[in-house]
């Protein structure tokens, strides 16, 4: 081997370990990297709360029963139907025990978003509002005071008769006593706070702002009737329209509704407001032309009007007003309007 | 979204051509459909007793046997327990308790009490079984006595009587969506038709909103137990209550929706008996506040 060769097989075996070096640097580099949250919207990968083993005079099995999509119904029949029709993950459940108290069961219910989470719990308002780690807990004054649909004003926590309900984050729970005793409502507290500390407190879903406050003349929300869903069997546990689907509704639509409430001389009237969101424009239409055909199947569809393609009108069916606006990706609906000229302004009005 | 010919909406519901339109919409299920609706009037007992629970709603046994002998009596007209028993059931039955298996469950001590004034009548206990569960349960029985809790329920309005059988289908969750008004197809299937004796609802501590997963607050201390040989007209006299205590605590009429359905086609599809109010006559003993059968 001349000095040549050999100089230049000395280089080569002397960068060797410096390409590996670097290599390894690389790699380490960009797996850093991957792990890091992205800072264009990505999700953070959020960490799982942690039950104590141990709370009060209860305690847990070491792991959770696990349901799935695949099995929920095994574990509460038709009941599962109501988190398959949110963005279900799954649910993990324990059941804490004690001695000489009735048991604690308790479910986490790991949704894909937010939105979903707090749409379980916006299908019922009833308890008391719990603030959990300084939250402002002002949800009954809001609600007397009619203040704006704000997200900050939304509990997160309601507690009645032994079940406190959360919503945090991804996450709904609901952890129950048998029997309300003193100490099991500590205990439930406890488990609740467990549950929330250290998770983000994400706004509502952005579709609850299309609530307004109230519509002319004098029709105030009932914020305690405003709920957010996806599912058409959920829509017909809050408003029946009907056996079928007629709305298109799934996991890739969400909808709010409400009551709005006016008392006069006759007394108080309700009317129903319902919104829904479709993922784009031609899904919304289909969607509004099937409504139009099972609901409606006396009247023909309008023509889209304007360049937004637009379509609104009113009827007088069996329980009063109906009008609708479709436009873009959404449908709006006013049922049991007590005269013409309400539902025309609320749907112009949206 | 194909249109699948006429669809159940809440227009037919508030027109109330729902009776109409529930038999033209449930297509498919010929065969399962009554050759006829049962006639004349339905019987259905409702007893009750305030000492049933207590405070802390744990259920008195010995209030809740002395209730159910009142309740088997006043139903057959017959003298005794036993002799109210052997006019619904034989010895020689193999006998299949229902109760509602979870989610605001039949309390365990009124399947007890059942099942021991059952061995009193003089039924072997081996031919006491427990029945609920998938298809091969009713098929292992001669008789079956259902024992469902009374509650509201999210997808079909009320979760009571007509919504027992559903795991008898094999197929629980085809009556989950629109097709839960077909809940009565399934009384129909030829291993659980005519085999049912007696329908006996424990309605000790019903759920009047958000079934079938329980929120405490929506329960309510009725110490009742409601039974009948018709179970459509057990199913009304339980809805009449749910409905009756909602608008008691609304101070205003608070339908539940969905509306049940299930109820009106059991009647007008399946013809498994009445839900007219007018053709149930009601037996009515013990305490009486909060009866809300007014």
């Amino acid at each position: 081997m001349n000095s040549q060769s050999r100089d230049n097989t000395l280089k080569h075996y002397s960068t060797q370990p410096k390409l590996f070096f670097v290599v390894c640097f690389c790699l380490l580099f960009f797996l850093f990297i991957s792990a890091m949250p992205s800072k264009t919207g990505g999700k953070m990968q959020e960490s799982k709360p942690t039950l104590p083993k141990t709370v009060g005079l209860w305690t847990r099995p070491d792991a959770p029963q696990l349901v799935t999509a695949e099995n929920i119904f095994d574990y509460m029949d038709g009941a599962g139907e109501l988190y398959i029709g949110y963005r279900f993950d799954h649910l993990e459940s324990y059941e804490y025990k004690a001695q000489t108290q009735e048991n604690i069961l308790v479910e986490v219910y790991f949704m894909k978003t937010s939105d979903d989470a707090f749409g379980l719990l916006s299908l019922d308002w009833g308890g008391e509002p719990i603030e959990f780690a300084g939250e402002p807990g002002d949800f009954a004054k809001s609600r007397k005071a009619n203040s704006a649909a704000e997200n900050s004003s939304w509990p997160r926590a309601l507690y009645g008769e032994g079940l406190l309900r959360l919503w945090s984050d991804t996450i709904y729970a609901r952890i129950m006593a048998s029997q309300e005793t003193t100490e099991s409502k500590e205990a439930v507290l406890a488990l609740g706070r467990s549950i929330v500390k250290e998770r983000r407190n994400p706004p509502a879903p952005s579709l609850l702002k299309k609530l307004p406050d109230s519509f002319p003349a004098n029709w105030i929300l009932s914020k305690d009737e405003a709920s957010y869903f996806r599912s058409h069997l959920v829509l017909n546990s809050i408003y029946y329209l009907g056996q079928e689907n007629m709305l298109d509704l799934d996991l890739s639509s969400e909808a709010v509704t409400a009551r709005y409430e006016r008392k006069d001389s006759k007394g108080k009237k309700r009317i129903r407001f319902l919104l829904v969101r479709y993922p784009d424009n031609q899904i919304a239409h289909q969607a509004f032309a099937y409504f139009h055909k099972v609901y409606l199947p006396e009247h023909s569809l309008p023509l889209q009007s304007g360049s937004s393609g637009e379509m609104s009108n009113v009827f007088h069916i069996e329980d009063g007003w109906l009008g609708y606006k479709f436009q873009g990706n959404t449908i709006a609906f006013i049922f049991e309007c007590p005269d013409q000229e309400t539902a025309r302004t609320i749907i112009d009005q949206t | 979204m194909p249109h699948k010919g006429k669809s159940l909406t809440r227009r037919d519901f508030i027109r109330g051509t729902l009776g109409a339109t529930v038999g033209t919409s449930l297509i498919g299920t010929k065969w399962l459909k009554a050759s006829g609706n049962a006639a004349g009037s339905s019987l259905v007992a409702v007893v009750r007793d305030k000492g049933a629970m207590d405070a802390s709603n744990n259920v008195n046994p010995s209030v809740l046997k002395t209730m159910l002998d009142q309740t088997l009596i006043k139903l057959t007209g017959k003298d005794s327990t036993k002799d109210a028993w052997l006019s619904l059931v034989k010895p020689i039955d193999t006998i299949g308790l229902v109760p509602t298996p979870h989610l605001n469950p039949t309390h365990q001590e009124v399947v007890d009490a059942v099942k021991s004034s059952l061995i009193e009548a003089g039924i072997p206990e081996n031919k006491i079984l427990n029945a609920q569960g998938g298809p091969d349960k009713p098929k292992a029985c001669t008789a079956l006595i259902g024992l469902p809790a009374l509650k509201a329920h999210w997808l079909t309005g009320i979760g009571t009587v007509m919504k027992l059988y559903i795991l008898y289908s094999g197929r629980p969750s085809n009556y989950h969506d629109e097709n839960n008004a077909k809940l009565g197809e399934i009384w129909n299937l030829p291993f659980v038709k005519d085999k049912t004796r007696l329908v006996l609802v424990d309605a000790l501590h019903p759920l009047y909103d958000k079934g079938p997963q329980v929120n405490p607050m929506y329960k309510w201390a009725y110490n009742g137990l409601i039974a009948g040989t018709d179970p459509v007209a057990v199913d009304t006299v339980s809805l009449r209550i749910i409905t009756g205590k909602r608008k008691e605590l609304k101070g205003e009429p608070w339908p539940l929706s969905p509306p049940p359905l299930c109820v009106e086609a059991a009647d007008k599809v399946y013809g498994l008996g009445t839900s007219n109010w007018d053709n149930i006559k009601l037996e009515i003993s013990g305490w009486k506040e909060g009866l809300l059968l007014g």
